[in-house]
């Protein structure tokens, strides 16, 4: 059992050439969800080190009045950085990597859905980051915030390639947590265990299964963002730069109703962990299940109706105002129903002190913080006071550190024995909890007051104003505090990884399938699962005198994975499609000189888009000689849709070659930006369908899968109908509105 | 006119629309006697004549965008659930009506009331015209019946299930929002009637004096379809979480214990 693995065992393991072989390349070529999860966390851990090294140099600069210790524009890089890698290098790899090693254990499977995405999903993390920080060898690393805004991302102002590093970055980066979410989702809905029904899902599985749809929402929009960014600056379009006609407030738009909504898809995985922790360490099941799990679907849709509380200081109008303060304070109650659940489920209890509870306690007290500060900044009237002062810094380190850092350093040491075999150092723990509590209050409370004394942020020194001295030298003390907790992390992972404690299958006397296994569990997960009636199944085998009363009816069901799959994959790219259209009609409203609707071909258009619809007809027939197994019928029909999706293509291909010959293309005016931006991401999705269907019919041809059901064909065929409606509403919007005028 | 002046007077008792309701009224109770929730269905009454009759209706008809998208909210999501659920457990529909309850035919209707009655021509059009107007209101109404079928039918089994329903919702909700951003940010004016409205009743120079210029009054109108609407189909979505939730432990462990 690798539970006792001892340091000569590992060491034969990697001294011995046959095993060393599989240790070299099973950790690069692994698809085993539990491998990915540690390599995410991994991954995580260096960018951890490197981020904060980034905030430990911010803090230094900072430290005292008039401080030249570095140059100005090397501190907004160091900003820059330390924002995008904290987030998107950081926080969201790491969640992720509990959820990839924890989720399909909880259900009962034996790997996510996809596990070969899920290894895409994953190298995506790594390959980002190094194209992120690449940018400091290319000629300057991005020098504008995490957020980016335009016009200052623009080529006119930001000429070093920095920015299409970070946009490029974030788009491969995007593409994986795209990938993950769609795999948490149908890992959830298609791959369970007999008995682990929908409504008896461990919290954790539930708000990461919910926050996967989040994600859905979010990050599409994101990327639709960063295409019209790398647009702007590749290709000379026009979509942010007011001098062009375009609209720098729409960059703000587009990123807060991507970054809002981030900070939930941050902070739910956290709750996911609290949720597991506290009741475990309570001695007490959650209170009120129901209610925590609800409020999480309604955090989710509220907190893409919330994202305006950014841009209050961009002058959006009163009415616009009021109801983002509307919504953005709604937001609390389902938050705050959470809050009361955790510690009603500690009211009572017997509470056990471990590291794990004891980084939930502090979570619960420092996340309160955050939120009371967070309330504040939705009153539009206090906002525009203190939007760019260090209050804001301190606010929303105290969600990002003080809710989902201590989160996941809570989490770390309670799922470490599941994955190692192994128990963290109990006391290395407290070291580092008491640190990092001391080390993080110190440097972000008085952060509270630095703001409301009028500190800017952003700004990379500061004058000798009576007071911001000693308040500035004592929040960079405390990130040494901080600093030296996470040496003590460290080295409690190195060393209780080969020293620690062994832990048994169940050292917490948890509740949660993952229990039930050993530790580390076999490469398929389980031998056998217990049966499960509740959501406490080792709670009932362990008291089956008073085991807890049944939740719902056993019947399990699983819908195909791969039709699953994809119709997450569809949802993702409603947002993405939906931005581009919204920023084609914000800009059409505004007709601009030049080329216009009226230089496009609309008959003939209409002629190639009857084509494309016609292709859907003949797929669906294809389906149906492939239900009766009629392979002739089969062949001929998938060649008829494939010809008709590239008939389409050449039409398109003819309206822009006309346009290239008229002198229209990218860059002439916000028209063109917008409708090559449009049709030509539509045409891409329709050369992508073409290339999948021709896989089919390359492996039916071959006669590679047994005509029947195949619900793989299914869900190709999902995404080619997909695409059709798609160009329903860009023929709509492009070819169709003009004519009304 | 000032402003009480105006919130006391500006009433309108029509005659069509009370004796309808009170045949309504009778109706259901020659319909349902004792087997309905008639609470349900005074409330829909109530609803239904306070858009019709209050100053939100002389402010819809001419004066403001957004007030007539309150009207339209009341209409599309207000009534016809509350009608829906003053029905009785027992009621079925007569067969020629079950072809309305697909799930598509439902979404649609939902999302057409908003979408449809939206197009410049036709939003004018419901404003100046007395009958489109007639109508709009019918048809807001059935279509919002239609799509709330689905989730608030009177028999359980006629429902979607509590997982598909937050679906359905859900979308639907997005399908609105997108007409409120677009309505929201759109730099001309959709309805063109409510930009330059004529003064029927002298009320315009107050109007304008609460701040309402009409540009905002077609933000406030976007907004509105935007997030008090969305907020009415969160609330149903967490309706069918509860549902999902209080299911019925299963009879058969009992008879097993």
């Amino acid at each position: 059992m690798n539970g006792t693995t001892t340091i000569a065992e590992f060491r034969d393991a990697i001294l011995d050439p046959a095993k060393r072989a599989h240790y070299r390349l099973a950790w690069l070529s692994t698809v085993d969800h539990k491998r990915i999860g540690v390599l995410y966390m991994l991954t995580a851990l260096v960018f951890f080190i490197i981020g904060g090294v980034e905030a430990l140099f911010i803090r230094l600069q900072l430290a005292v009045p008039n401080n030249d210790f570095l140059h100005p524009d090397t501190f907004n890089k160091l900003f820059t950085l330390h924002g995008t890698t904290m987030i998107f290098l950081v926080a969201m790899p790491a969640l992720f990597g509990f959820v990839n090693y924890v989720l399909p254990l909880q259900v009962g499977a034996r790997d996510m859905a996809f596990p070969r995405l899920n290894a895409f999903g994953y190298w995506c993390q790594p390959f980002g980051g190094i194209l992120l920080h690449f940018s400091i060898l290319a000629g300057g690393a991005p020098a504008v915030g995490w957020f980016s805004y335009a016009p200052l991302s623009e080529t006119p102002y930001s000429s070093t390639p920095g920015i299409d590093y970070w946009a490029v970055a974030l788009f491969v980066l995007g593409l994986g947590t795209i990938s993950f979410a769609i795999n948490t989702i149908a890992t959830v809905i298609s791959c369970r265990g007999p008995g682990v029904t929908m409504r008896r899902l461990p919290l954790f599985t539930w708000m990461n299964f919910i926050n996967s749809f989040l994600i859905l929402i979010a990050l599409p929009v994101l990327n639709a963002g960063l295409a019209m960014i790398l647009i702007d600056r590749q290709l000379e379009g026009h979509f942010f730069l007011p001098f062009r006609g375009g609209s720098a407030v729409l960059w703000q738009h587009i990123f807060w109703a991507f970054g809002h909504p981030e900070v939930y898809i941050v902070v739910l995985p956290a709750f996911g962990m609290v949720s597991e922790i506290i009741p475990v360490f309570s001695r007490k099941p959650i209170f009120g299940y129901e209610f925590v799990a609800a409020s999480t679907v309604a955090i989710v849709v509220l907190s893409s109706l919330v994202w305006g509380h950014h841009m209050f200081t961009v002058g959006m109008g009163r009415p616009m105002d009021l109801f983002f303060i509307i919504t953005s304070m709604l937001i609390a109650i389902p938050t705050g129903v959470k809050v009361l659940n955790w510690s009603a489920t500690m009211f009572g209890g017997r509470i056990r002190f471990d590291v794990p509870m004891l980084f939930c306690i502090a979570f619960l007290i420092q996340f309160t913080l955050a939120g009371l500060t967070g309330v504040s900044h939705a009153s539009a009237a206090l906002d525009w006071q203190t939007k760019n002062s260090y209050f804001l810094v301190a606010h929303f380190h105290f969600v990002f550190v003080g809710a989902i850092v201590f989160a996941m350093l809570g989490a770390l040491p309670y799922w470490f024995p599941k994955m190692s075999g192994r128990m963290m150092s109990e006391s290395l723990g407290r070291w580092t909890f008491w640190l990092w509590v001391i080390g993080f209050n110190m440097t972000f409370i008085i952060q509270h007051v630095l703001g409301l004394y009028g500190m800017p942020r952003r700004i990379f020194t500061y004058p000798d104003i009576p007071g911001w001295g000693w308040m500035n030298m004592l929040s960079t003390i405390g990130v040494f505090f901080m600093g030296a907790g996470s040496l003590v992390l460290l080295w409690n992972i190195a060393y209780s990884f080969f020293r620690g404690r062994v832990a048994g299958d169940n050292p917490w006397d948890a509740w949660t399938l993952e229990w039930a296994t050993t530790s580390p569990p076999p490469h398929e997960n389980f031998v056998a699962l217990p049966p499960i009636h509740s959501r406490r199944p080792l709670w009932d085998v362990a008291n089956p005198d008073r085991p807890d009363p049944p939740v719902g009816d056993d019947q399990v069901v699983l819908p195909d994975h791969n039709k699953t799959g994809i119709l997450a994959f569809i949802f993702s790219e409603v947002g993405f499609f939906g931005t581009l259209i919204l920023a084609y009609l914000y800009f059409y409203a505004h007709p601009q000189a030049g080329p216009g609707p009226k230089e496009l071909d609309v008959q003939r258009t209409l002629v190639f888009s009857v084509c494309l619809f016609a292709s859907s007809f003949t797929f669906w027939r294809s389906e149906i000689a492939m239900s009766k197994r009629n392979r002739g019928p089969m062949l001929g029909w998938l060649t008829l849709t494939i010809a008709l999706g590239g008939v389409f293509l050449v039409g398109q291909g003819m309206e822009y070659w006309k346009l290239f010959q008229t002198g229209v293309d990218v860059s002439t005016n916000l028209f063109s930006t917008t409708f090559f931006t449009l049709t030509g991401f539509h045409g891409l999705h329709v050369l992508l369908g073409l290339v999948a269907l021709l896989i089919f019919l390359w492996l039916a041809w071959r006669g590679d899968f047994a005509l029947g059901s195949e619900p793989a064909f299914a869900a190709a065929g999902y995404y080619w109908h997909f695409v059709d409606i798609v160009w329903v509403f860009v023929l709509l919007t492009v070819y169709i509105l003009p004519l009304l005028r | 006119m000032t402003t009480y002046q105006f919130l006391t007077t500006a009433w309108r008792w029509n005659s069509i629309l009370l004796i309808f309701c009170a045949l309504a009224l009778a109706g259901y109770f020659l319909a349902f006697r004792r087997r309905g929730r008639p609470a349900y269905f005074g409330a829909a009454l109530v609803v239904f004549l306070l858009a019709l009759t209050s100053p939100v209706n002389a402010l819809a008809d001419g004066y403001l965008f957004s007030a007539h998208m309150v009207q339209h909210i009341l209409l599309v999501l207000i009534v016809p659930a509350l009608l829906l659920l003053s029905l009785p457990r027992s009621f079925s529909l007569p067969r020629p009506l079950i072809a309305f309850t697909h799930p598509l035919i439902g979404w649609l209707a939902g999302v057409g009331a908003m979408w449809l009655w939206h197009v410049p021509a036709l939003c004018n059009a419901a404003t100046t015209s007395r009958a489109i107007s007639a109508i709009q209101t019918t048809s807001l109404l059935l279509m919002g019946s239609v799509f709330w079928w689905q989730v608030l039918a009177p028999r359980e089994t006629e429902r979607l299930s509590p997982g598909v329903g937050i679906v359905y919702l859900f979308t639907a909700c997005t399908a609105c929002s997108i007409l409120g951003i677009i309505l929201t940010f759109a730099p001309v004016s959709i309805c063109s009637v409510y930009q330059h409205p004529v003064d029927r009743l002298g009320m315009l120079g107050t109007i304008r004096g609460w701040g309402l210029t009409s540009d905002r009054d077609q933000q406030i109108g976007g907004l509105l379809m935007w997030v008090p609407m969305c907020l009415i189909y969160l609330a149903a979505i967490l309706a069918q979480l509860a549902r999902w939730h209080s299911d019925a432990a299963p009879q058969t462990e009992e008879f097993n214990a």
